[in-house]
């Protein structure tokens, strides 16, 4: 990882942090002798931006020495981060569809798209797959061990 | 002693406790067999379903896919040359040498009789070690536990065994995670925004599947997977010869005591195991040179350190409540979940639990002896599944893992979110094991820090009043400052001799 990149993840981090703290002061202190619900949360908090910050300067330091060294250069390597979007993107969808179509329903078309994103060729065998992984489901989970899947309108 | 083992041996072998370990066991295997699905995945997995097992027969079946990860990843070590994971890496070198050479069957064979022995000789090491800590550690208070769970987090915190820094940043994540909800002493509501299934807290089981289930799936969109060519493998190959059981013998000894040994201690015990088996059997053999070509000990000695690694871990889980590896970490989520505190109070609160989950080890090691030499070759035919068919299954059923906890959709959308959140700290070098820690042990913490502070009516020292807590905070803060200095003395002393080497 380029030393840039450590140093936005580590500024995200402490900004996370710094929301986290402030946030803990909505909630009392109380006394030393039984201290209330934000104690903890404090400590906690303080310490992360502590390490946070410790980390940036790590990485402002690492970065710096990069510097020095003139021959130093990034390796690239390509990564196809398009995919993982668009399988979050349907995830969501999927999420949102067993709501109102139901988990079974829902299910079949979640793994017919993730198994064609993943390339899955022709639609027979997504298809199958996603009837199938239904199937164990139904068996497995609503009728042996009890548990009560999502129903949408439909099932 | 001898009531721990036949009792232990009792509760194991009631059927459906039987049946369990062979469950979790055959998942195991097929964990180990398949690379990137790592054996805490498959745990977190299968949570919802142990939760309708009860504790005892769920625990075992957990421990199973433990252990069972730990024979599988060797098979396609030696047969595809890929590592089913980590911890089989250092297998690839001499077992699919071996199984170039035609002696595929015999590597095999050689890989689950160490990981046989080592894990016998692990748990009855186990049940001598633990019950000894776990005495000790009956004269735990408040002040004792918080001291633990610092010690803990310090320790831990070389669990990835890369950055420091970036593992107790991760941890402080986890003890922020376990914030949200009610407070555990006095019931106040914190983080849950108006939420109201977030008030109970995060599900663990979201948690853990997302960061390991879901974001294994988005890591694998991103990377290119090779086809595998697998080394054919005949039953009647099975038999290693006279010469090679010879050889084995000693390394699988060996191999045996270090792996319990550094097992004990947090960090990725089994892989450092397995390495430093192979590094000393390369160093004490008098054939160095075929290492690497297809040395029986280089097979041998990792496949028994790996495993007794595995158990060894089992000790401080069990007599003291602290996870040493992610796997471990997810096996404590999994006791918490079924209303069981691992620690001092496991033995003397619920013998039948702990020694029960002991006896399952030792089924569970025969259990996967009969299981992985003959059916060697369908486990290692698992490893051709194409992924494009076995990852949605996977993000299935972590859906329905984090849905089942509780039965609300919350859950899953706490699990995509954590899928995301894993997928990112893996792209950007943080690992996700000590969020997982640090989630288990937040709750322990916060409620020892504040009956400490109760106790000592707001006496800061409280903290470190009783002999033993100051010894174990001492202790953390020895570990925790140390490190740094010793790693700027190495570089100090690295630079000057490379100064020498130039000035020659």
């Amino acid at each position: 990882m380029t030393t840039r990149k450590e140093i936005i993840s580590t500024l995200v981090l402490l900004l996370f942090g710094a929301g986290y703290l402030a946030y803990c002061t909505e909630y009392p202190m109380d006394t030393w002798n039984n201290p209330g619900p934000s104690v903890f949360p404090l400590f906690v908090g303080g310490v992360f931006v502590l390490l946070a910050f410790g980390r940036l300067i790590q990485s402002l330091w690492s970065r710096k020495t990069e510097e020095q060294q003139e021959n130093v250069q990034p390796t690239k390597r390509p990564l196809r981060v398009s995919r993982p979007l668009i399988l979050v993107g349907s995830f969501i969808l999927y999420v949102l569809l067993i709501q109102w179509a139901g988990f079974f329903v829902s299910t079949v078309a979640f793994v017919f798209t993730s198994s064609r994103l993943m390339g899955a060729e022709g639609w027979a065998r997504p298809l199958a797959l996603g009837i199938g992984v239904d199937l164990f489901c139904y068996w497995v989970f609503e009728s042996w061990l009890k548990l009560s899947l999502p129903k949408g309108l439909l099932f | 002693m001898e009531h721990g083992i036949l009792s232990s041996l009792l509760i194991t072998l009631q059927p459906v406790n039987v049946l369990a370990c062979f469950i979790g066991a055959v998942i195991g295997t097929l964990v180990g067999v398949l690379p990137g699905l790592g054996p805490a995945a498959a745990m977190a997995l299968v949570l919802p379903l142990t939760l309708k097992l009860g504790p005892t027969a769920g625990l075992i079946m957990l421990a199973g896919i433990y252990y069972g990860a730990m024979y599988g990843g060797s098979t396609t070590s030696i047969l595809v040359n890929v590592p089913g994971e980590p911890a089989s890496v250092v297998t690839t070198l001499d077992g699919y040498a071996m199984a170039r050479k035609g002696r595929a069957g015999a590597a095999l064979a050689i890989a689950a009789i160490a990981s046989f022995v080592a894990g016998t000789f692990s748990v009855i090491a186990l049940q001598l070690f633990a019950p000894l800590l776990a005495r000790s550690a009956l004269a735990f208070g408040p002040a004792e536990y918080f001291a633990l769970t610092v010690l803990g987090i310090v320790l831990l915190s070389n669990m990835s065994g890369r950055s420091r820094i970036k593992s107790l940043l991760m941890m402080m994540i986890g003890l922020m995670l376990s914030t949200i909800g009610m407070d555990p002493v006095g019931a106040v509501e914190r983080f849950s925004f108006g939420i109201v299934s977030a008030q109970g807290g995060v599900s663990f089981i979201a948690v853990t599947t997302g960061l390991f289930g879901v974001a294994e799936v988005l890591s694998f969109m991103t990377e290119k997977k090779k086809e595998v060519e697998l080394a054919p493998v005949k039953f009647r190959e099975l038999y290693p010869s006279r010469e090679e059981l010879k050889r084995s013998a000693a390394p699988m000894a060996r191999g045996s005591v270090l792996g319990f040994l550094i097992g004990l201690l947090p960090g990725p015990a089994a892989t450092i195991a397995a390495f430093s088996s192979y590094g000393f059997e390369r160093r004490i053999s008098k054939r160095k040179r075929e290492f690497g070509e297809g040395a029986i000990e280089g097979v041998a000695g990792p496949e028994a350190a790996n495993n007794a690694a595995a158990g060894g871990a089992m000790v401080p889980l069990l007599s003291l409540g602290l996870p040493f590896t992610p796997t471990t970490a997810v096996l404590l989520g999994g006791m918490l979940l079924h209303g069981i505190t691992p620690g001092p109070l496991l033995m003397r609160d619920q013998p039948d639990v702990f020694w029960a989950v002991i006896g399952s080890f030792y089924l569970g090691n025969v259990m996967l002896l009969i299981l992985n030499l003959p059916l060697v070759g369908v486990f290692a035919r698992v490893v051709r599944i194409a992924p494009q068919y076995l990852m949605p299954t996977v993000l299935i059923l972590c859906v329905i893992g984090a849905y089942g906890d509780n039965s609300n959709l919350f859950d899953v959308w706490v699990m995509l979110g954590a899928g995301v959140a894993g997928y990112l700290m893996r792209r950007y070098g943080y690992e996700p094991a000590p969020l997982v820690v640090g989630l288990v042990l937040g709750t322990v913490m916060e409620r020892s820090l504040r009956q400490t502070m109760i106790i000592s009516r707001g006496e800061i020292g409280g903290l470190w009043d009783s002999p033993l807590s100051a010894i174990i905070l001492l202790t953390a803060m020895v570990a925790a400052i140390v490190p740094g200095p010793l790693r700027y003395l190495r570089m100090k002393l690295r630079a000057r001799a490379m100064q020498i080497t130039r000035g020659r």
